[in-house]
């Protein structure tokens, strides 16, 4: 064999391959979720179209909530946003001016929000993410406690802080 | 599996103990990208989360990311598993590995407790430590089905 002229054939050929290879996902990828990536291209910069308020009524499992309702609610302080991720998470930054209820010291803490949270009030739970399900968890127990309108923000702190919005660090 | 030599083996059996390996690495490798890529794909959304939890990308790159990236397994998979253009497959596979491992190393450094997203969520969260060690697998997998296919004649 004639390695060293079949190999840079070869390695080009290979380079040429994967390029292509490369490119069919990327159009596949972007072709399929183009509707989500114009979503998410235009959730950055802050100027769109207002996002539908939040039905309000008696949820008996909590919604979900995107990003920009979220930031909506949070810019006419309409919501308490409510932190489920543990104290060390929440001084290592939170969403600024939310309130933290651990999931675990939930039981031991529902007395003082009661005092901060109105049965009536609009609420927001987060944590870290889609991976997380705290948030979740924390929901539904404060249902289960009486609070009409809880939320859950799914994209949780990671979201809210990779889209530039106010945080804050320490207790 | 390197200690299959067979004593006196003719041709026939070396070259049944030479293939057959490499055409098993290659389904393998080929049907965990295959399905690693059709879990995500359906619910883009919950992968750019995940993305996002690796905090190393900005806003939108989570979600150009997760737009492109189960495509991308997805293909190389079925390129695997059909034996088509299989070292470049292959190869590509072995480079998002790479990109994998130093996603994960670096969760590790940053001391960040996320769930990887290799997979749709299951609910159970898999430790950085356990995916970098079978994305080290995979890699190996990857190399070795890059390499055992010298000419991509069909």
């Amino acid at each position: 064999m004639t390695h060293t002229q079949n190999r840079s054939i070869g390695r080009k050929k290979l380079l040429t391959e994967m390029a292509v290879i490369f490119l069919a996902a990327t159009a596949f990828g972007i072709a399929w979720n183009h509707r989500l990536l114009v979503n998410a291209w235009s959730g950055k910069s802050i100027a769109t179209a207002p996002a539908p308020a939040p039905a309000a009524g008696e949820a008996s499992i909590p919604l979900p909530l995107g990003l920009q309702q979220v930031k909506e609610l949070y810019d006419r302080n309409e919501a308490i946003i409510v932190d489920a991720r543990d104290r060390a998470a929440f001084a290592e930054g939170h969403i600024k001016g939310a309130v933290s209820l651990p999931v675990g010291e939930v039981e031991g803490e529902l007395t003082r929000f009661r005092e901060k949270a109105p049965p009536t009030a609009t609420i927001v739970v987060y944590c870290n993410g889609y991976s997380c399900h705290d948030s979740r968890t924390l929901a539904d127990r404060l249902i289960g406690a009486g609070w009409r309108q809880v939320y859950v923000f799914e994209g949780g702190y990671p979201e809210w802080r990779d889209a530039g919005f106010p945080v804050a660090r320490g207790k | 599996m390197a200690g299959c030599r067979l004593p006196g083996g003719k041709g026939e059996m070396m070259r049944i103990a030479r293939i057959s390996p490499l055409v098993v690495v290659r389904l393998v490798l080929g049907g965990i990208f295959l399905y690693a890529g059709f879990t995500k794909i359906g619910d883009p959304t919950s992968f750019a989360g995940a993305i996002a939890s690796y905090r190393i990308l900005p806003y939108f790159g989570n979600y150009l990311v997760a737009a492109i990236l189960p495509w991308l397994e997805v293909l190389c998979g079925l390129l695997l598993i059909t034996d088509y253009r299989t070292r470049a497959a292959a190869s590509c596979v072995a480079v998002l590995n790479l990109v994998f491992m130093a996603a994960l190393a670096s969760t590790i450094i940053r001391k960040l407790d996320i769930d990887c997203g290799c997979f749709s969520k299951t609910g159970e969260k898999t430790s950085a430590l356990t995916a970098l060690g079978r994305d080290v697998v995979l890699f190996a997998m990857a190399l070795y089905a890059a390499r055992g296919k010298k000419h991509p004649s069909s």
